[in-house]
């Protein structure tokens, strides 16, 4: 499934942030002064932001194997010491049992957290975030150079109907919850930075709760509205040669002429494929999100990409990491679905003369037709001929 | 981050700038804490100025706090426990510091007792079974109609067919109440949990030297410089417990070694794990006393004065080979030479039991042999030496030494004329009217009084009411069956209990908890429910397992519709029409009997074991200064307990007025008997075989008798011209009993007690210790196969005994040994305790913080035997016994059992071979967790001194569910 | 960085003493009156059942850079300045965040409303209780007793059956746990006993 692909898309970038170029590796140390314990270098070198090399702590966890056999001196105490264990625990190198029932109980300890935080905070807020606002800029500017997008020769009065009532509302039902979805989406994710400040604490938990119940609740009519247009409008976008034509043609936005295009154009195919991808993969997160530890996803993806790439990611995920790979990749994919859906936005409403009533009353111009989607125009002319012949005799 | 960390300071300074404080206070004593293992809280709660901590606010609102201290209702340990009630209302439980005991510490269990102040699980009503329903009936209703029944029972086959079974988790006062009520109605069908528990022991123990019980005490093992457990988890059991026996382990660097055929929770934190086969204790400590006495390890001197018999015991051990060791135990020779060497290295050591050494068909051969084992090391009767038995329940020690068994009268005077002679003294009682309560009954020729026969124990209840009429030596079956107090789950046999439960003619439960008694069988009529409260409902003593008595305030009023013990017993009394001969001495305030009147008449007639010097004054003393007394040696210094021992362990000679400190360690000479120091019994008689039995040449400090002497009698006091000190009340007390023939156990002034003691003397004499105990099966200890065993090859080598009839019940041994099981049962299985849960459970399991750590009933198995059986970890298994019955349990795949082994915990019921009978509670008084009992399949096999069941060696398979 | 002369609150599990006895965790319940599901501390063993068998008793660690405070959409955590981290369940949303980051599955969450979703977080507060008035009502209801305010370190440290686990000020426990080690000797926790013992040979 295509959400692997991101999934690893996501891991790469992570694993990338992670291991920043600035943090150059720390030179090799001489531990046998301490027998192969942490030297006074290790412990500077980690302050000093350098990559220490830890697998002598992380793999000197004693060893059970070679313990004295339970009947010696001493057998009781098998082959670790205190400090041993300690390091054990430190990298979660040991499988313990609990009497205690919960998820994720036998973890004892998993270091996820911080580059977790530290990405979001970081490169998703300011990279997400920037991208928006610089997007929107560009569209700005693109109107006043380009202008609308005008009928030639004005309207011709008559119209024609495109979208259907059902589709229509699948349509909105999609629209209206993505946004829902986005405004609250970026309320969670930003407001400690942005909001918080403005409001103070107590205000912005209220919204903040608010945002979690409709984010919450109104993702099942995101996923709806996903499946509906996804059914409606499948056949009307599986690519043909006619799309490459009117790519060619730039879709005719900066030249002024028209492209032949059928009920969907290049453009609004691109447009549906994206979002059904991206809307599919951040509704399988969030899914995993809104059900912790039952629908983990990202150990299993790492083990597939390993046998296909060769690459080597963690196949055993603590349930933590997974809901911090899930979260992170489901924002990230979100802001990639809002650029999209900018531009869509964009060429549907003050981009376009026409393209509006489209979704609007589901009636759009017949000469608006005629220059967009001329052979769709065609077709529907054609039936309606054979109907009226029908009639007539 | 920052700017968060000042608004936390806005928010959180009141807490910053004290805990820094709390810090500043504890340095001073840290060192001290660090050494005796109290925490950093421990200190600061201590080092708080008192009006501090009272400050602690209602977390609920309104009325002042009061604290009352209660002691722990779940094992021997005797942690106090520290409520804090308001209106009324148990609201918050605070760490007891001041106990010496525990010093602020609990386990599980300890830490979640203040559920019972709000526990919805509890039976609320007293209930009656009518057409297979549990209906709610007032308690005049029951009362009557119990009464009724057992009337008629009475009249038509004589009170022994009326069962009383009392409880371990009754106090002081109450057992011995219980144990005189039984006598009253005329019975001594009479028993309770000590039987299933430690029987062996208080017979194996007493029989060697004297007294049947831990010699020295928990906080004793401070001094130990080895720690030798075997057949104990102390970990899971008695978690307290590991508080004092690490101490000793860090800071004498005392060796730990656990004996066990299970790694136990005990055992992960020894220096040295024996795994021996299950029921081959006697194998094992002979098998390391051949080590010592072919190294000349022993303590020669020590026998040569104070043993008698040891040379009888080398003829035996010599058998007992490195190779034969290991042929019988499993256990290499090699390791056992090391424990050896590091037992005799390291003196005084400490021995500590529990039941997986007296819960076997030759057990009293095993806590025998345990105790010759410290003999021969010369380890008794010195501070950390001794044989440190770890009782069970709370006051299990308590309700054996009141007498609450079928074989004796408070006190251990056993059940002969004398002895209803001394107590219808101590009652006040018409001796005669009392013999008119008991028949006498003809078996096979000759006349049996019946009040002078041992009764049927808890061990065999089911016998005497399923076993042919004619092979009972008692008029007729057990027709009633009285059930005060006790877990049925947790006695083997469960099939043939529900048979008989069905069988009888009356089932009467009196408990907090509705147990499985109430679901087990399936009868229609005839079967009552009576609701008890807590230990933390009522007041009065109770014993833990070191022999200190220690006194728990009522914490708070009966929950719902739930009478006191005592105050029950009395309305019984009422409808068999004797409380006024029965309560004679006793004060009765509404119903209910005034505890401190019970404390004080066991006081004046306890004397064998030294009950009579702890009154309720000095135990309610005792309990206010509890941070006065030292926490190893457990004397106070100074303050108004000035020399006392803490809970005054018995025996606390004389009477209160004497103001004995009570005896910290058995049979210690170097300590005079006034400030608690004791010999061994005379209690064998004065020579055998023309060998003295006597001490040879040595006696306790100061003792003006400088060598061996029998029991004090008042001739002996003549012989002595030591009457000359009696007082005239003495005197004339005395003489109104036996004159000269009066001895120290019976006369009621104390006076030969208290003149015996002016001269630094032991009223019960002054002898040996013997490890032959001619009186019993096997005089000299010996291995014997359990009656399940897979290893037919020592059959032939250590047969068990031959059938017999004792206990009143015919008893089984060879004919069940003969047959061969082990192939279709070819696991061994035993039982046994963990930490969360307690007894049978019944309680516990409706504790939800303690349920919520065990929710399902496990067996472990042994990873290979898993493998071979093809069991999965975490799925059902079915485990089938011998016996017939199944139980389906979780398999826990473990190496911490041996291959060939299994190990089930017994705390579980309310499930019955794969049924579950949660609907049979009544309403909402089902406990949170059910699950099958392991005592479905345990076996027959009783101990052939004292019948005890023999539940940590039997047989069983296991296949997937 | 650690305020010099300022007390930091601190838990320590002393892994040789640890009997798994599970007093920590129903003391806790005890005290604070937690729910079926919700535990604000656990015992966990390792190598159960087996030679080396140790148990540890854990809780959150009340971080002196806490991840959960870091990571809360709604800034709902505080730290106190004995470094004892609490938070408010006014603020919290239960959105789960801090158990993502915490290292050591601290923060627990009732189930709560719609779907999987989560109700406000609950976790150990040292026994220090919450934002509200110390000892109030409020305070108890949302996060238990307030034991520190009443002059008392936290219970499941107070009641440990072994006094493995220590709680209070961290010089104080170090210097309690380093006594112990040294009085232990070789042979128990110190580094490396192991080896030193197979070098003694006996």
């Amino acid at each position: 499934m295509n959400f692997k692909i991101f999934g690893a898309a996501v891991f790469t970038l992570a694993t990338l942030l992670l291991n920043p170029v600035w943090a150059e590796e720390s030179p090799a140390v001489d531990r046998t002064s301490t027998g192969g314990a942490q030297t006074l270098e290790d412990i500077m070198a980690r302050q000093a932001q350098l990559e220490v090399d830890e697998t002598f702590r992380s793999e000197n966890l004693g060893d059970p194997s070679n313990a004295a056999p339970i009947s010696d001196q001493l057998g009781t105490r098998g082959g670790r010491s205190d400090a041993d264990i300690w390091r054990g625990v430190r990298y979660n190198e040991i499988d313990p049992s609990t009497q205690v029932r919960g998820p994720a109980v036998d973890v004892l300890i998993q270091d996820g957290g911080m580059p977790w935080y530290k990405l979001r905070e970081g490169p998703v807020i300011t990279y997400g975030g920037s991208a928006i606002l610089g997007f929107v800029l560009l569209l700005v500017v693109f109107y006043f150079v380009r202008g609308k997008i005008r009928i030639e020769g004005g309207p011709a009065g008559i119209t024609i109907e495109r979208f259907k009532a059902i589709e229509r509302f699948g349509h909105w039902l999609l629209a209206g919850s993505f946004i829902a979805l986005a405004l609250t989406g970026l309320i969670t994710l930003m407001g400690r930075s942005f909001l918080i400040p403005v409001i103070g604490h107590e205000a912005f938990a209220t919204l903040a709760v608010g945002s979690k119940w409709i984010h919450n609740n109104i993702s099942w009519a995101f996923m709806l509205g996903l499946v509906m247009t996804f059914c409606m409008w499948l056949v009307h976008n599986i690519p043909n040669k006619l799309d490459w034509q009117w790519i060619k043609a730039g879709g005719g936005i900066f030249t002024k002429s028209h492209p032949p295009a059928k009920r969907f154009n290049a453009g609004q195919k691109i447009v549906f494929w994206t979002v059904m991808v991206l809307g599919f993969s951040v509704s399988l997160s969030g899914l995993s999100l809104l059900f912790p530890f039952e629908i983990p996803m990202f150990a299993e993806t790492f083990g597939v990409m390993n046998s296909i790439l060769g690459t080597d990611f963690p196949t055993v995920l603590a349930p933590h990491e997974e809901m911090q790979y899930a979260n992170l990749w489901h924002s990230v994919i979100a802001f990639l679905m809002m650029l999209a859906i900018i531009a869509h936005i964009y060429i549907g409403t003050v981009g376009m003369e026409g393209a509006f009533d489209a979704m609007g009353n589901g009636q759009v111009d017949l000469e608006w037709a005629r220059q967009h989607h001329n052979l769709w125009v065609d077709e529907v002319q054609a039936k309606q001929a054979k109907q009226g012949k029908g009639e007539s005799s | 981050m920052l700017r968060k960390k000042t608004n936390g300071v806005a928010k959180g300074s009141r807490a910053g700038s004290l805990l820094s404080s709390l810090a500043a206070k504890t340095m001073d004593r840290r060192g001290f804490l660090a050494a005796s293992g109290i925490t950093v809280g421990g200190l600061a709660a201590l080092s708080l100025p008192s009006a501090r901590v009272e400050a602690a606010t209602p977390s609920t609102g309104g009325g002042e706090i009061v604290r009352k201290k209660s002691v722990c209702t779940h094992c021997s340990v005797g942690c106090t426990v520290e409520a804090e009630v308001q209106n009324g209302v148990w609201t918050g439980q605070e760490p007891g510091w001041d106990s010496p005991f525990n010093m602020g510490a609990h386990c599980a269990k300890g830490a979640a007792v203040r559920e019972h102040a709000h526990n919805d699980r509890r039976l609320k009503y007293p209930m009656k079974m009518v057409n297979g329903q549990w209906q709610k009936i007032s308690w005049d209703q029951a009362i009557n109609e119990i009464g009724d029944k057992m009337m008629q029972i009475r009249e038509e086959s004589g009170p022994d067919s009326v069962y009383w079974l009392g409880s371990a988790k009754h106090n002081n006062e109450q057992s011995y109440l219980f144990r005189k009520f039984a006598a009253y109605w005329g019975t001594n069908n009479v028993d309770h949990q000590a039987r299933i528990c430690h029987s062996t022991t208080v017979a194996g123990v007493a029989n060697t030297w004297g007294y049947g019980a831990m010699t020295n005490s928990y906080n004793d093992i401070h001094n130990s410089k080895a720690i030798f457990v075997i057949g104990g988890n102390p970990a899971e059991a008695h978690p307290v417990s590991l508080l004092h026996i690490l101490k000793a382990k860090e800071q004498n660097n005392a060796p730990l070694i656990v004996c066990d055929p299970r790694f136990t929770r005990t055992a992960a934190h020894a220096d040295e794990y024996v795994r021996l086969r299950p029921g081959s204790d006697v194998a094992l400590v002979w098998g390391i006393l051949w080590h010592i006495f072919e190294n000349k390890w022993e303590d020669q001197e020590f026998i040569r004065t104070r043993v008698y018999g040891m040379d009888d015991i080398r003829e035996e051990v010599k058998r007992w080979n490195p190779t034969e060791v290991e042929r019988v135990t499993g256990v290499p020779g090699a390791q056992l030479e090391r424990v050896s060497r590091t037992l005799a290295n390291n003196r005084p050591g400490t021995v500590i039991w529990c039941m997986g050494g007296t819960q076997h068909s030759n057990g009293n051969n095993n806590t025998r042999a345990y105790c010759i084992l410290q003999l021969a090391l010369g380890n008794m009767g010195v501070a950390g030496g001794g044989t440190n038995i770890f009782r069970g329940h709370d006051n299990v020690q308590g309700a054996t030494d009141l007498g609450v068994l079928a074989d004796t009268l408070p006190g251990y005077y056993g059940l002969s004329d004398g002895a209803w002679a001394h107590w219808a003294r101590v009652w006040d009682e018409d001796l005669d009217w009392l013999k008119g309560r008991f028949p006498s009954f003809d078996k096979n020729g000759k006349t049996l009084a019946m009040m002078n026969e041992n009764g049927i124990t808890v061990s065999r209840w089911i016998d005497g009411v399923l076993e042919a009429k004619e092979n009972l030596d008692q008029p007729d079956n057990t027709r009633a069956m009285v059930l005060w107090g006790h877990a049925p789950n947790s006695q083997t046999r469960m099939l043939e209990m529900k048979e008989a439960m069905e069988k009888l003619d009356l089932l009467v439960v009196v408990d907090p908890f509705p147990t499985v008694s109430a679901v087990l069988h399936d009868r229609k009529e005839g079967a009552y429910l009576l609701p008890a409260t807590t230990q933390f409902e009522t007041t009065g003593s109770v014993t833990a397992s070191n022999r200190s008595l220690q006194w728990r305030e009522k914490i708070f009023e009966p929950l719902f519709d739930s009478k006191v013990d005592h105050e029950i017993m009395k309305l019984f009394a009422d409808k068999f029409g004797f409380t006024d001969r029965m309560f004679r001495n006793i004060a009765i305030e509404g119903d209910e009997p005034v505890i401190e009147d019970i404390t004080r008449e066991f006081n004046r007639g306890m004397w064998t074991i030294g009950y009579t010097g702890q009154s309720p004054e000095r135990l309610k003393k005792h309990m206010a200064y509890q941070h006065h007394f030292d926490r190893t040696t457990l004397r106070a210094m100074g303050g108004p307990c000035d020399g006392d021992i803490y809970g005054m362990p018995w025996p606390c000679w004389g009477t209160p007025e004497m103001n004995h400190p009570g005896t910290p360690v058995l049979y210690d000479l170097s300590v005079p008997v006034s400030k608690g120091g004791l010999t061994f019994r005379a209690r064998f008689g004065v020579e055998r075989d023309g060998v003295n039995l006597l001490a040879d040449g040595v006696y306790s400090k100061n003792s003006e008798i400088k060598d061996g002497y029998p029991e004090f009698t008042m001739q002996m006091l003549m012989d002595l011209g030591w009457d000359k000190d009696l007082t005239a009340e003495e005197r004339a007390s005395i003489d109104a009993v036996a004159g000269p023939e009066t001895n120290w156990k019976t006369d009621l002034s104390g006076g030969i007690q208290r003149v015996a003691i002016k001269h630094e003397c032991a009223p019960f004499g002054n002898a040996k210790a013997r490890t032959i105990v001619w009186n019993f099966p096997d005089p000299v200890p010996l291995h014997r196969e359990p009656l399940y065993t897979t290893r037919r090859d020592l059959v032939e080598d250590y047969p068990t005994y031959a059938d017999k009839q004792f206990w009143r019940v015919p008893t089984l041994y060879e004919s069940i040994q003969k047959k061969d099981f082990s192939k279709d049962f070819p696991i061994i299985l035993t039982s046994g305790r963990l930490v969360e849960y307690e007894g049978g459970g019944d309680e516990t399991r409706s504790n939800p913080w303690l349920a919520e750590l065990q929710q399902d009933m496990f067996i472990e198995v042994n990873t290979r035997d898993a493998n071979n059986l093809n069991i999965r970890d975490g799925k059902d298994v079915w485990v089938s016994g011998p016996e017939g019955g199944r139980i389906r349990v979780k398999a826990m795949v473990t190496e911490r059992v041996g291959e060939g082994v299994a190990f089930m915990p017994f705390h579980f019921g309310g499930h019955l071979e794969g049924k579950d009978l949660r609907d049979k509670y009544p309403k909402g008084s089902d406990p949170y967790v059910l699950g099958e009992s392991t005592n479905t399949i345990q076996t027959y096999g009783y101990d052939s001194v004292t019948q005890m069941q023999e539940t940590k060696a039997t047989l069983c398979s296991i296949m997937p569910a | 960085m650690a305020l010099e002369g300022q007390a930091r609150a601190k838990f320590l599990c002393d892994a040789e003493r640890c009997i798994e006895c599970n007093a920590c965790v129903t003391a806790c319940k005890n005290e604070h009156e937690v729910p079926w599901g919700i535990n604000r501390r656990r015992v966990v063993t390792i190598e159960d059942g087996k030679p080396g068998e140790r148990s540890i008793s854990v809780a959150c660690m009340h971080c002196s850079d806490a991840p959960c405070m870091a990571v809360c959409p709604t800034d709902c955590f505080y730290q106190t300045d004995d470094g004892v981290v609490l938070h408010s369940k006014d603020l919290c949303i239960g959105c789960g965040y801090c158990f993502y980051a915490c290292p050591f599955g601290a923060p627990q969450f009732p189930q709560a409303g719609n779907f999987g979703s989560r109700g406000k977080m609950d976790k150990c507060t040292f026994c220090a209780g919450g934002p509200e008035e110390d000892n109030s009502t409020a305070e108890f209801n949302k996060y238990g007793r307030n034991r520190i305010a009443e002059g008392k370190l936290p219970i499941c440290a107070e009641m440990c059956s072994t006094k493995a686990l220590l709680a209070g000020d961290g010089n104080e426990v170090a210097d309690i746990y380093r006594q112990r080690v040294v009085s232990r000797g070789f042979g128990s926790g110190a580094w490396g006993w192991g080896t030193a013992y197979e070098k003694k040979g006996a």
